[in-house]
């Protein structure tokens, strides 16, 4: 969404795209009246009420969140959060899950996940969780992909999943 | 309402008829001799299998209110589902290779069940539908077939072999059985494949595909198919259309598991990754297979449609 | 129910869906058309509930010939993709949605590129070397992993077809019996025989 907050949408493939347009059109406003990046807090609420404004007819996405937001001092701290299909918002200090093989990944991130990780370590841990998790889920695979977001740069990863 | 209070009261009758039962011990079905030998075929003790059956009105729709995932995906029991199976004949025997994935439900219970069941050293089947069916009555097949030897000196021919595993499963009609198999195998008459299913179909044929992803094992095997092929083509046939199969099928996946039925019996060729076929093919130079990864975009990677001047 | 293909070529885009208009178990027509000319450059295949298709097909069609009318200019097939996905998408929200399953191939005259959108009733778009909808796809797509290839002629791109459609006859109970085949590239739509 932009330099650092990222959007994860899992769910129906129709709302995917369609909520990317929304999201896409709304930060720009944002950004363009506000002249100023969008918070990811800020954005994390954009994003609840957004899927409640359908609350009788909802979008069929599960959003997680992640991000850096900065602190009064002016330094970044890690920011994540997933809301489910009608926009209730969950800010864990740990991690978030969502999609058809969210169970699997709770499995795994449980066992896997430790406080305060080397960057490095959190993407080992994060793409060794959904490699193990997708594999067991007959939904999901087909190849993944890790952002790694740091204060000084994002490093995209392409992760050779597995293809049956 | 009469049956549910006598089962449950302690003064009845038959509370004390079951009482007895507890004291002395009695089992119907198996006799003393058959226990430590009978390898879980206890129940054939009379040489009839009979099976204990739910005390409910209409059994196999009981069964079916609570497993079948179909009508009510959320239904609790969830049985293992889900394969992509073939073989097909040609000038150089039969040519069987199956998935190896086990679903219940969205989850992958397993990814490395062996879906051939080696029945005896002439004699495949395969797996699809419910895994235990298949195993056991395939398993059951192999002892028929083995007495079948030793009463008439000679080994079963695939013909009568598949006809005795449809003529079993369609005594059972109904009750809610769930298989599809082929039986492979190489008798007199030469390589031979029969696919029997738990409606009671019995079909002998060139090629089959059985499962949830068989069309797209179908499409790859189809184009691909002729009587002439070389062993090596046809392994690689078989290996190239499972991995079809288990790359578009949800359902189906994982490793491939290859087999070879010559005159001389069944040869297990060998066991491959799917996703190791997808971005790297079979192996260095194997013979058959065009080398590199089966996988699209490996397969076409650095090429494109675009017509844009350079 | 209806059958449709589509697969890119080197600078083309094959679109194929058979002819015939059913009715309960009846064949009411077997040489319909339903494959859409939008713009010079650009075809759309429509399947799904019928009644629907058309109406929705010729919505499309007219709208994208209005776009043109104003601007002068007709949409890049991307945009007119992107277009078409969202009346899906919103209409699936409607008190009647339409239930439409598109494949949308164009040519960009100003990046020389072919493009195939995989569209369904949903609004689920997907931009693809090669697409079907229908019970064919059950048998093309494995089919078309193992021979389709993005830089074929004109000829190969067609023979490739041919395995699609001949695979179909050999496996699908219910065959349709005819095709119509239209190819879009640089000097716009034509229909060819196959």
């Amino acid at each position: 969404m932009s330099d650092r907050i990222y959007l994860g949408l899992p769910g129906l493939a129709t709302d995917v795209t369609t909520l990317k347009e929304v999201f896409r059109y709304r930060v720009n406003m944002y950004t363009i009246k506000e002249e100023r990046e969008i918070e990811p807090e800020t954005f994390a609420h954009l994003v609840s009420s957004t899927l409640y404004e359908k609350r009788f007819g909802p979008y069929f996405i599960e959003p997680v969140m992640a991000g850096l937001e900065k602190t009064p001092s002016g330094a970044y701290k890690p920011f994540i959060a997933a809301t489910d299909l009608i926009g209730c918002l969950n800010f864990a200090k740990d991690f978030v899950v969502a999609g058809t093989a969210s169970t699997k990944l709770y499995g795994v991130a449980e066992g896997l996940w430790e406080p305060d990780l080397e960057p490095e370590d959190l993407f080992e841990t994060c793409a060794q969780t959904l490699l193990n998790a997708v594999d067991r889920d007959a939904y999901s695979g087909w190849g993944a992909e890790v952002h790694l977001i740091t204060k000084d740069k994002v490093i995209k990863r392409t992760l050779k999943g597995r293809m049956d | 309402m009469n049956s549910f209070l006598t089962r449950y009261s302690s003064t009845s009758p038959d509370a004390d008829i079951r009482k007895a039962k507890e004291l002395y011990g009695e089992d119907e079905e198996v006799s003393e001799m058959m226990w430590g030998s009978a390898g879980g075929f206890g129940n054939l003790a009379k040489g009839v299998p009979s099976f204990k059956i739910p005390a409910v009105a209409d059994p196999s729709s009981f069964l079916r209110m609570h497993t079948d995932d179909h009508a009510d995906p959320s239904c609790r029991i969830k049985i293992k589902h889900g394969t992509t199976t073939l073989a097909f004949r040609y000038k150089g025997g039969v040519i069987v290779a199956v998935d190896s994935r086990a679903t219940a439900g969205s989850y992958v219970a397993s990814g490395t069940v062996k879906k051939v069941i080696e029945i005896n050293p002439y004699l495949l089947g395969t797996m699809a539908g419910g895994a235990a069916d298949c195993q056991y009555w395939e398993t059951y097949l192999g002892i028929q077939c083995r007495l079948h030897e030793l009463r008439n000196r000679e080994r079963i021919s695939v013909a009568a072999a598949s006809k005795y595993l449809s003529n079993l499963v369609y005594s059972y009609k109904g009750m809610g059985l769930s298989m599809g198999t082929m039986i492979c195998g190489w008798d007199k008459t030469g390589p031979a494949i029969f696919y029997v299913d738990s409606d009671g179909s019995r079909l002998k044929g060139d090629l089959f595909s059985v499962g949830s992803g068989s069309t797209f094992a179908y499409g790859v095997l189809d184009q691909g198919y002729k009587w002439d092929l070389t062993d090596e083509e046809a392994h690689e046939l078989g290996r190239r259309s499972i991995y079809a199969a288990g790359h578009r099928d949800a359902f189906s996946g994982n490793t491939v598991n290859l087999y070879h039925v010559q005159q001389d019996g069944w040869k297990f060729i060998g066991n491959y990754d799917v996703s190791e076929l997808h971005y790297n093919g079979p192996g260095d130079n194997v013979p058959g297979a065009p080398g590199g990864g089966y996988g699209y975009d490996i397969r076409v990677e650095g090429r494109s449609s675009s017509n844009a001047p350079a | 129910m209806d059958i449709s293909f589509a697969l890119t070529g080197k600078g083309y885009v094959i679109v194929a869906a058979d002819t015939t208009a059913a009715r309960s178990i009846v064949k009411m027509k077997v040489d319909e058309d339903k494959i859409k000319v939008l713009s010079p450059h650009l075809l759309m295949a429509f399947s799904g509930e019928p009644g629907d298709t058309v109406q929705f097909a010729e919505y499309i069609e007219r709208n994208i010939r209005l776009y043109q009318i104003r601007n002068t200019y007709a949409l890049r097939p991307p945009s007119a993709a992107s277009w078409i996905r969202r009346a899906l998408a919103d209409s699936l929200r409607s008190r009647r949605p339409y239930s439409v399953n598109l494949l949308v191939g164009g040519y960009d005259t100003s990046t020389h590129t072919p493009h195939l959108y995989w569209v369904d009733y949903l609004g689920t778009m997907s931009e693809v070397p090669f697409a079907a909808h229908g019970y064919g796809a059950y048998f093309a797509l494995s089919l078309l992993d193992r021979y389709h290839d993005p830089e074929a002629s004109l000829e190969d791109g067609l023979a490739t077809l041919r395995r699609c459609l001949d695979e179909v006859a050999k496996r699908l109970v219910v065959t349709p019996e005819k095709y119509k085949v239209k190819v879009v590239d640089k000097d716009g739509v034509r229909e060819v025989e196959i």
